[in-house]
């Protein structure tokens, strides 16, 4: 029986074509993976399925009834809950509030019924959580399992999950793929939004793939390998995988000698030619370790050893840190010379100030446009960009200044295939060409794909790996506080 | 996207005359004859017109303070205290010290950024919010010129809380073809042309504009925060103790209580009509200024009260903020 359809769904957003004709048909109780590349439509077609916007144009059949979904308080009453990829959660309060927020029967209840009822709420999903924790003390993980069994608690029947794994460790994922799967044996209907294949083939029963807002596949995962999707996402043949860079590395670029922080108390070297690679699972101690190498949070004890300084920086959360939505992209490559004008080729002073030289800007912007192949122009806004091309513009403004340090914190978190692809090569020809990259990720895969070197990072400090060959088994065991051996 | 910010402005002072003649009809009046009345005691002969030209200054300049503030992120709105330390260092330096007329000037502009700096060090080591500090500020500078004025910077005859005038060596000249508007007014034209090539052209414009959108971001890029905030405190100070030097060696010839018609205030509606943005500023400030003095006008011909204007004003900043935000989606 089809628990949902979505029939030939078209929107437009201003002059983009978000979707065209997407058609998506979910049957009662199945994992259903929704797959395609950045700019493909799936968020949008999430979103018209969860009610957060009204189509232009298609159907919605919610068993087989022709259905409206007015907003998300609509698609919850219809029993269609949406995960997001990030916390929506209130930080400060404490698990069972965070549960029960908008239980409308809860808002009476006595402190110790409400985390009576929590608890129970938790049991039934074999998520065993004190309900009176603070939320901001969890992993991301524990998290994103709060707001599935919120989203649960609601009496839902089809959970939509945007990216789930992409925040999670290889032994997370593996717990989430159990839960989702027990939810499937209880008849729940499940729309899995990802990247990474080998998840999808392990765990999906069907697939529905969008290539430019409109649906180009959709059948039983059962008659599809791998290689077969990823041709089907690319419209080509799968590239084999990426290799680290060639050089062999070189003299130091970058020592960190006994560094102590908040959190953190690590040493590591750095050398020109090589990606170091540093794994390991959010809430360990990036952060602080991005501030460190950014240089906006000094060190309790030891510094930061730079044979040629400044760092060029790729911030982890690219939104908040990486570039101003707001400012032309010409803008945002001239904020980081604006900082220093004075040795900057693209100001000149007089009156005793720095004054802009528009055309070396225009013609600066369009090289690096040119160069990091950004699809925009020098006058766009940078919200304006997609995704993957907002990481480019971070990426043409973080060697901007032509640094031998590159510091990349978790680079391709929400690109797709083509642009996370592009992003790692753009790493690599970094330190071919004789730069150092430093490479703080949580994507295992990626560490493993382009690093010469791996390190782990567990609550603040690294553990080198000794051997050339790490396995994915040890690594994982590492980045979860194991011994490894 | 840049024709409706254009539009947006017109709609909020054509929006808020609307609901003025809506006002006016319940009240009893003739909207027309009353707007009309206001047309022309701002602009109907040339002693109005010199005296809208001659309160679109102040406005001018502390607007511009303001907008270059609150780009930054900065919510200073102590325009018209820093105005009126503005004034009363100027007057200090004139009648006591020099009158050559450009050091009474920078004096002006020094007090302004010393009440203003007062309130960037607050934020920056107390952590005090500049929107408190620099409203309590205000009245303290206030209070300061009235003591001032009726203590030691008395006039010698004793009579008026007021100062002595200011020696004509010190004051500014007259615009030649003009009877009351003095060179300042050019200056503050100047000026203006100026804080828009700043603000869009040079490197401390996009490190201002990049603290407002996201410091966050500006901090990754290396900029220094705290230092950018100060800059921008004493700047905006500057603006606007130019603007009380301005009012008493261009136009009162002396220090008194009533210095100001509330001009620091009224920038802030100016600023915001004009969307932060230097050039827009100076039609937006003239637009108030023609406001204040229409008022008059429009009380005596048209019977109607002048504080109806002050509704008018209120209206306006509330349909700019209003036009200005995008439509919310869905």
């Amino acid at each position: 029986m089809q628990h949902v359809e979505l029939r030939n769904i078209e929107k437009r957003f201003g002059s983009t074509h978000a979707l065209r004709s997407a058609n998506l048909e979910l049957r009662r109780g199945e994992i259903h993976a929704l797959l395609g590349e950045n700019g493909a439509g799936k968020t949008s077609l999430v979103r018209v399925l969860f009610g957060m916007i009204q189509p232009d144009a298609g159907e919605i059949l919610l068993d087989g009834m022709p259905a409206q979904i007015e907003s998300p308080a609509d698609a919850l009453d219809k029993g269609i809950a949406l995960v997001h990829q990030h916390s929506l959660l209130v930080p400060a309060f404490t698990v069972a509030e965070n549960l029960l927020l908008g239980d409308r029967d809860a808002f009476f209840l006595s402190p110790s019924k409400r985390d009576q009822r929590a608890a129970d709420w938790l049991e039934r999903y074999g998520f065993y959580l004190d309900p009176k924790t603070r939320v901001e003390t969890l992993s991301v993980a524990k998290q994103q399992r709060l707001m599935i069994v919120r989203a649960l608690s609601r009496q839902v029947n089809l959970l939509i999950l945007d990216e789930p794994t992409a925040v999670l460790a290889p032994s997370e994922v593996e717990e989430l793929m159990r839960l989702l799967d027990r939810l499937r044996g209880e008849g729940m209907s499940v729309v899995f939004i990802s990247h990474k294949m080998e998840e999808i083939s392990s765990l999906c029963d069907r697939v529905t793939l969008l290539r430019g807002g409109e649906t180009v596949l959709s059948q039983p995962l059962a008659d599809l390998n791998v290689r077969d999707l990823a041709q089907a996402l690319l419209g080509t043949d799968p590239p084999p995988p990426l290799q680290p860079p060639r050089s062999t590395p070189g003299e130091l670029a970058l020592r960190l000698d006994d560094l102590r922080a908040p959190g953190l108390q690590l040493s590591l070297e750095l050398r020109r030619g090589e990606i170091l690679g540093i794994a390991g699972i959010d809430g360990n101690g990036q952060d602080v370790l991005e501030e460190i190498l950014a240089g906006l949070c000094v060190p309790e004890k030891g510094r930061l050893e730079l044979a040629a300084p400044p760092v060029g920086i790729l911030p982890g959360d690219r939104e908040r840190s990486g570039f101003i939505a707001e400012l032309s992209l010409a803008e945002n490559l001239a904020l980081s010379h604006a900082a220093e004008p004075h040795n900057s080729p693209l100001y000149r002073s007089a009156l005793g100030m720095h004054w802009l030289l528009s055309q070396k800007l225009e013609r600066a912007t369009r090289a690096a446009i040119t160069r990091h192949q950004i699809k925009g122009s020098a006058r766009d806004l940078a919200g304006d960009l997609s995704g993957g091309n907002q990481q480019k513009l971070c990426v043409a403004r973080a060697l901007g200044s032509n640094p031998q340090v590159l510091v990349a914190i978790n680079p391709t978190r929400g690109l797709d295939l083509k642009s996370t692809r592009e992003l790692r090569n753009e790493l690599r020809a970094h330190a071919e060409a004789g730069g150092a990259v430093l490479l703080i990720s949580t994507d295992l895969d990626e560490v493993l794909e382009i690093s010469t070197r791996v390190e782990v990072l567990f609550r603040g400090a690294l553990s080198p790996l000794d051997s050339a060959e790490p396995s994915r088994e040890r690594i994982g065991a590492l980045m979860l506080g194991g011994t490894g051996s | 996207m840049r024709a409706r910010s254009a539009i947006a402005p017109l709609m909020a002072v054509l929006g808020a005359l609307l609901a003025l003649a809506c006002m006016l009809l319940l009240l009893g009046h003739d909207p027309w004859a009353a707007t009309l009345a206001l047309v022309d005691g701002a602009f109907g002969n040339r002693h109005a017109v010199e005296t809208t030209l001659l309160r679109t200054g102040p406005l001018l300049l502390i607007g511009l303070a303001v907008a270059l503030s609150f780009r930054a992120g900065i919510w200073n709105i102590g325009g018209e205290g820093q105005l009126y330390i503005g004034a009363l260092v100027a007057t200090t330096v004139a009648t006591k010290l020099t009158s050559v007329l450009p050091l009474v000037l920078i004096a002006g502009m020094l007090g302004g950024a010393l009440w203003s700096g007062l309130a960037a060090l607050l934020r920056a080591h107390r952590g005090v919010s500049e929107v408190l500090s620099t409203i309590l500020l205000n009245f303290i500078a206030v209070l300061l010129v009235s003591y001032a004025v009726q203590g030691p910077l008395q006039e010698v005859r004793g009579t008026y809380p007021q100062t002595d005038a200011l020696p004509s060596a010190a004051m500014l000249g007259v615009i030649p073809g003009f009877q009351r508007v003095h060179w300042g007014l050019a200056g503050t034209l100047v000026l203006a042309l100026f804080a828009w090539r700043f603000l869009f052209y040079s490197a401390a414009g996009l490190r201002l504009r990049a603290i407002g959108f996201a410091p966050r971001v500006a901090e990754y890029a290396r900029v220094r925060i705290s230092r950018e905030i100060y800059q921008v405190f004493i700047l905006a100070g500057m603006l606007a103790g130019l603007a009380g030097a301005l009012e008493v060696t261009g136009v009162t010839g002396r220090l008194f209580r009533d210095l100001s018609a509330g001009y620091g205030f009224t920038a802030i509606a100016v600023a915001m009509l004009a969307r932060l943005h230097p050039l827009a500023v100076v039609p937006a400030a003239l637009f108030f200024a023609g406001l204040d003095t229409g008022a008059a006008a429009m009380q005596r011909v048209a019977a109607v009260p002048a504080v109806t204007v002050r509704i008018v004003e209120a209206l306006v900043i509330l349909f700019s903020i209003g036009f200005a935000l995008p439509r919310r989606k869905a």
